[in-house]
């Protein structure tokens, strides 16, 4: 036997087979669906919402106030509503950022290691409650403890225009909604933040307090430079949740569409995008319902922007991550 | 220049291989306890409020002591330090008392309502005011387990093949997908409500029905099932796939037979996590289905029942029974969760960590 005399081996595996075809097929089908579904949302919202834009305006819809269709010609502007939405957030955000970034702090740099992970596994649970069972104990357990606060900070500080309240209580202002929407988004800052915080070279921080740095000069000249990109990522995807929260604000919220609440954050009156479609929905005409879709679309387009400002964010943060 | 040269003589009384000295240990117990033990003496002799007493008198004095502590441990610019680990630990202990709120409140109210009936009753001899010990969330559950079943089968297999997308191929558009998911996920329940209510909905194809509420679910839950999966399919090496390709496998053989396999558990809690995300979710299933107080187990017509629309109904009632009612399937949506999250945290348990037994030969 010889080399000579061996027959060549016959390759039996095609590069490319019948099977292979149709394998990458389906992944490619499943693929395109996700950006078959975005513009399915997209365009059949707006095909929808057109005639609401046509007729009060495209700019009157978005920022003027006042939604009242008992009247002839239906009125239907969201400006209180956007602004509610987008301010509402904002207190959310005010209140997680501090919070989420002294948890993520606590887990990876402060707590010893048993602790760490019982605190992430609680951190993470509570991302896990879903946003009608913190709505109900926003209702009823939040809202009271929250509107002596809000008592609180009026009767110390009332003289800022911030905290004035000519109304008598204190319930259903965009301050509470703010907490409650805050308890939902602490956990996906921290989450992210904490990301964040393990991917720091611990070479870094050690060399800052070997150079004499104090932890809290570590944390604010080291720590939070290297993380800031991360962090700013992650309140904006909160935000896009903040934005995004139907339930638990409709429930704690005393919606008002005639006039905007600018700043007074601990009057009963807000106004929230969501809870407009939630709360009008019901007995909407069919084209009140149009009027609906075009806020839906306001909304959609509103968050689409801030969470792809976020993604892009969180991926420069992490040039180390590799695609 | 000299002074640079002359280091400073190490003070006589310094201990630097002793970690935290007698003196500290006593100065941090003080530290933590003193400030509450005032608050609390103040509070009691005061009778003033809880909350005002929190804020005003333990607060500050907190936030003074560890200053003091920092400055007399390591001196001047130990303040910020102490500052640092007071601020911290506030902070942290908020949000774990909010949890702990939010999970002891439930636990109070959820249980009054809870007994064994409540599981299996439906709502069908119920009125808003009919006392506990009739009817249930019965339907609600089953309602729930349908719509998020229906869901899952149509998402997971999507999701799936999306994850194999944006790993296993060289596909141009992977960026652009990935991008896309990422604004997905930022998608507002309740537009996806809309979405399906505008299409199906308002066109006149279906009415409102457990079909409709499974399909918008939908949207909400894709981007988490391919972006958990996509994550544990990228943890399986590189190796093995090539190594299933070398040995003659064809694409999808090496992807079935090998690939598949070992990122099972990843994948697992993709489903687990697509699941946790949607359970909860009421807004998009408001605008989709219809309450009843019935048993409904067919998704294609008639009012059916999950158990956010259920609590979402028996709060906007606002009797007092109707709430305890809400409570009470808050707290079995919760089991429901928590259950999903545990089965979660198990499956992911890193199996990579245990190394291949190394076999004896002699």
């Amino acid at each position: 036997m010889s080399l000579e005399t061996a027959s060549p081996r016959k390759l039996l595996a095609k590069p490319f087979s019948a099977a292979d075809k149709v394998f990458f097929g389906i992944a490619n089908v499943a693929a395109y669906s996700a950006v078959v579904i975005v513009l399915l949302v997209l365009v059949f919202l707006s095909v929808r919402a057109w005639p609401a834009f046509e007729s009060q305006g495209v700019i009157d819809f978005i920022f003027a106030s006042d939604w009242n269709t008992s009247v002839q010609p239906i009125v239907m502007h969201v400006g209180p509503m956007l602004w509610g939405s987008l301010l509402i957030a904002g207190i959310g955000v005010l209140f997680a950022v501090p919070m989420a970034i002294s948890i993520a702090y606590f887990i990876e740099f402060m707590a010893p290691k048993p602790i760490a992970k019982a605190t992430t596994i609680l951190v993470d649970f509570l991302a896990a409650i879903p946003s009608i069972v913190i709505g109900l104990w926003g209702v009823f357990v939040l809202s009271p403890v929250a509107a002596g606060w809000a008592e609180m900070l009026h009767d110390s500080l009332g003289f800022i225009p911030i905290f004035a309240n000519d109304e008598p209580n204190f319930l259903r202002s965009p301050f509470i909604a703010g907490i409650v929407v805050s308890v939902m988004i602490v956990p996906i800052i921290s989450s992210i933040t904490r990301e964040i915080f393990s991917q720091i070279d611990p070479e870094l921080i050690k060399g800052a307090l070997a150079l004499g740095a104090t932890r809290e000069s570590a944390f604010r000249k080291v720590i939070l430079p290297t993380a800031s990109g991360g962090i700013v990522g992650g309140v904006l995807l909160g935000l896009g949740r903040a934005l995004g929260e139907t339930v638990a604000i409709f429930f704690v919220l005393n919606i008002i569409y005639d006039s905007f609440n600018w700043f007074e954050i601990l009057e009963p009156r807000g106004g929230s995008i969501a809870s407009l479609i939630l709360a009008k929905f019901g007995e909407a005409s069919n084209f009140e319902v149009d009027g609906l879709m075009a806020a839906g679309v306001v909304l959609f387009v509103v968050t689409l922007i801030i969470s792809s400002i976020a993604s892009y964010i969180v991926a420069k943060a992490q040039p180390w991550r590799k695609d | 220049m000299t002074t640079l040269l002359t280091p400073d003589p190490r003070p006589h009384k310094a201990e630097p291989w002793r970690l935290i000295s007698f003196r500290t240990k006593v100065l941090i117990a003080a530290t933590a306890l003193l400030p509450a033990l005032i608050a609390l003496s103040y509070l009691v002799v005061s009778g003033s409020d809880f909350m005002a007493t929190l804020f005003t008198v333990f607060v500050p004095l907190q936030l003074a002591a560890g200053g003091l502590l920092g400055y007399l441990t390591t001196g001047r610019k130990g303040i910020a330090d102490g500052l640092l680990y007071v601020v911290t630990f506030f902070f942290s202990l908020f949000v774990l008392v909010l949890l702990m709120s939010v999970i002891w409140s439930l636990v109070e109210s959820g249980v009054k309502a809870i007994s064994p009936h409540f599981f299996y009753q439906n709502d069908r001899y119920v009125g808003v005011t009919t006392s506990l010990e009739y009817g249930g969330v019965g339907h609600a559950i089953l309602g729930s387990f349908l719509v998020v079943g229906l869901s899952t089968i149509v998402t997971v297999p999507l999701g799936l093949a999306t994850a194999v997308y944006l790993t296993e191929t060289r596909g141009k558009s992977r960026g652009l997908i990935r991008s896309l998911l990422q604004a997905m996920s930022g998608l507002p329940s309740v537009v996806s409500g809309l979405f399906i209510y505008a299409m199906l909905i308002a066109s006149g194809w279906t009415t409102y029905s457990g079909i409709a509420g499974s399909l918008s679910l939908i949207p909400l839950m894709l981007p988490t099932v391919a972006r958990v999966s996509e994550e544990a399919l990228r943890l399986v090496p590189v190796e093995l796939r090539n190594g299933a390709l070398a040995l003659g496998a064809p694409a999808w053989r090496a992807f079935m037979q090998v690939t598949l396999p070992a990122a099972r558990t990843g994948i697992l809690t993709a489903v687990l996590l697509g699941i946790a995300r949607v359970i909860g979710e009421t807004a998009p299933l408001i605008l989709t289905t219809l309450v009843g107080a019935t048993t409904n187990l067919n998704l294609f017509e008639g009012p059916i029942t999950t158990l956010p629309t259920y609590i979402y109904q028996y709060i906007s009632l606002g009797f007092d029974t109707s709430i305890q009612r809400a409570w009470g399937a808050a707290l079995v949506i919760m089991i429901l969760v928590a259950v999903l999250f545990t089965a979660a945290r198990i499956i992911a348990k890193p199996v990579g960590q245990t190394k291949t037994r190394r076999v004896r030969t002699k």
